[in-house]
């Protein structure tokens, strides 16, 4: 039953929150009341173990899980901390929303029941007011569900080989489109909401999505999974590369943080796509940070980049250290479990992240500085998401188990 | 009999892909939606014939009702759409037939053709009417395509897709009326 109520629940949280907008508190009490309460079945809920009750076969894998709870913690740091200006009760409705869209994700028994999760939540985000058109925002979301779709098709079909290794192309590409990763950037405003951005499918629901398409990924195509990891070791490359210098280059404050995720998610694909223990556990860790420190930290540097204040503060450098993964974060444990997968796998890949790892440096310092100087909610905001990062840094075996590592 | 089927739901889409107005998107979901729901009874898929079925025409009813009253079909500057509405039709229907071996041909053309064309359609852009239909349409041949498993999916796909093509009519048409 865990898994129907960790739907069931966010999504009641998310309507009431829009229904009682007009009056905050009881918004964001009955909002913050049943996501938790969703959390709570999320925790309880027992991986592998299906759940039957709506006529459909819902579970979760642990690594589901553990990235699901992470993204609640992630939405509770968020609103709990929010700058004054900052309305809770949307921030609750959206966050939960897509909390849901993720436990659909996460608990869904086929590469179908995601794409259409996909497909929900492009269009609920798609029709809310933005500054994008609403056909401009479908586009990337449409075009990674129909590329999954065709991939699973071409994987379930019988022919010749290379259908299966067409299906391998069009599942890395699905996700990649998905999730707004280069070759597919999704066009990014920097001064549009946040909830209606690009920016959640890659900082928030791509975390859920990349763990579950990856795992249907290894049932639809097994005997193409050596194909498949070389997919996305290099365009894992790719992106660590593009993201990173794009991310310094930039003119644009919030831009410079979009590229940032796209570095990040360039780990994470190398990760995925070593295929070993160490390579999966330095993408789960890279995916931790991204969720719990990365999108925190960029919610709480919107106000400072249209203000065009940054600052030099020792707040500024540590966060900079904590995003370009030096020791103690998180950051650093995934790097170092990243190398040593390479180097079991083929140590030149190694040499060439160690290389790549350097370019972190420079857009970290800019993005640390464009936090300018946090005061109040932020200021704790900013403490407890580098304390978090700390703690994942320093103690990695905790969050790795949650996760079945 | 699947045949014809496949060839409807075809036709729908490449309809869809051609017109600008109203009574041209209803009318191509209304022949992809019997198309789909007719090539799931053949696969013994009853519940999700009649999930296909109700969905489909719910969504082309409420299309019917909204947007512009005009056929709309092959305005000026179309000759592209109806390249891409035959070329994609025969490329689904190589791969469907030629590319991919085995029984289900009929289902694999009909999922491959309204996918590719549907996407392509909400891709091209263009007036929200088009696009929730061709979301509605798209959503159906997703749900199709998990009918490609060896090990039959069960009606659950078949009905998300289904309320996924009467809620996107519905609560997109409320937001372009104003809401």
């Amino acid at each position: 039953m865990e898994p129907e109520l960790a739907i069931g629940l966010p999504v009641a949280g998310s309507v009431c929150a829009a229904v009682l907008r007009a009056r905050p508190r009881a918004a964001v009490g009955a909002g913050v009341f049943l996501g938790l309460c969703g959390v709570v079945a999320v925790a309880l809920s027992i991986p592998g173990r299906a759940s039957t009750l709506l006529g459909i076969t819902l579970s979760m894998s642990s690594e589901s899980r553990a990235l699901l709870i992470a993204a609640a913690v992630a939405l509770a740091l968020v609103v709990a901390l929010a700058p004054l200006q900052v309305e809770r009760a949307i921030l609750l409705t959206w966050g939960l929303a897509g909390l849901a869209g993720m436990a659909v994700i996460a608990a869904a028994p086929s590469l179908d029941i995601i794409v259409l999760a996909v497909l929900t939540m492009a269009v609920l985000q798609a029709r809310s007011p933005g500054t994008r058109p609403f056909a401009i925002r479908l586009r990337g979301p449409v075009l990674a569900a129909a590329l999954l779709a065709l991939a699973a098709a071409a994987a379930r079909s019988d022919g010749p080989p290379i259908l299966s290794r067409l299906a391998a192309v069009g599942l890395v590409a699905g996700l990649s489109v998905a999730l707004g990763t280069l070759p597919y950037v999704h066009q990014f405003e920097p001064e549009e909401r946040t909830a209606t951005s690009p920016v959640p499918w890659m900082a928030f629901i791509g975390p859920v999505l990349a763990i579950a398409v990856l795992s249907r990924a290894r049932d639809l195509i097994p005997s193409d999974a050596g194909a498949f990891g070389a997919m996305m070791i290099g365009l894992g490359l790719l992106n660590m590369l593009w993201g990173s210098l794009a991310s310094w280059r930039t003119e644009t404050g919030a831009a410079a943080w979009h590229y940032s995720f796209m570095a990040d998610w360039g780990l994470a694909l190398c990760g995925f796509g070593l295929a070993i223990a160490d390579g999966q556990r330095a993408a789960l860790l890279v995916l931790y940070g991204i969720l719990l420190s990365r999108l925190p930290l960029y919610l709480w540097s919107r106000q400072s980049l249209r203000e065009k204040r940054p600052n030099d503060r020792p707040i500024n450098l540590l966060a900079a250290a904590m995003l370009a993964g030096s020791a103690p974060f998180a950051g650093f444990a995934a790097r170092v479990l990243l190398l040593r997968g390479a180097t079991q796998v083929y140590w030149p890949l190694a040499l060439v992240i160690g290389l790549g790892l350097l370019l972190w440096l420079p857009p970290s310092l800019r993005l640390g500085r464009s936090l300018g100087l946090p005061r109040g909610r932020q200021a704790w905001g900013v403490g407890v998401a580098l304390a978090v990062n700390v703690v994942i840094g320093l103690y990695p075996q905790p969050f790795l188990t949650l996760a079945g590592l | 009999m699947s045949e014809v089927a496949a060839f409807f739901a075809w036709a729908g889409a490449a309809l869809i892909v051609l017109s600008d107005g109203r009574r041209g998107l209803a009318l191509g979901l209304a022949l992809i939606t019997p198309g789909f729901a007719v090539l799931a009874l053949v696969a013994g898929e009853s519940l999700a014939a009649v999930a296909i079925l109700l969905g489909g025409a719910f969504a082309a009813v409420q299309r019917l009702r909204t947007g512009p009253d005009v056929w709309g079909l092959m305005p000026s500057g179309s000759t592209s759409r109806l390249l891409l509405s035959i070329a994609g039709g025969l490329l689904a229907l190589w791969i469907a037939t030629s590319v991919m071996t085995g029984p289900g041909a009929p289902l694999r053309f009909a999922v491959l053709s309204v996918l590719g064309l549907m996407g392509a359609r909400v891709m091209s852009g263009g007036q929200t009417a088009a696009l929730v239909t061709a979301l509605a349409a798209l959503a159906l041949s997703f749900a199709m395509a998990a009918g490609l498993a060896d090990t039959g999916p069960g009606p659950s796909p078949y009905i998300v897709a289904a309320l996924f093509a009467v809620g996107v009519s519905v609560v997109t048409l409320e937001r372009a009326n104003g809401a």
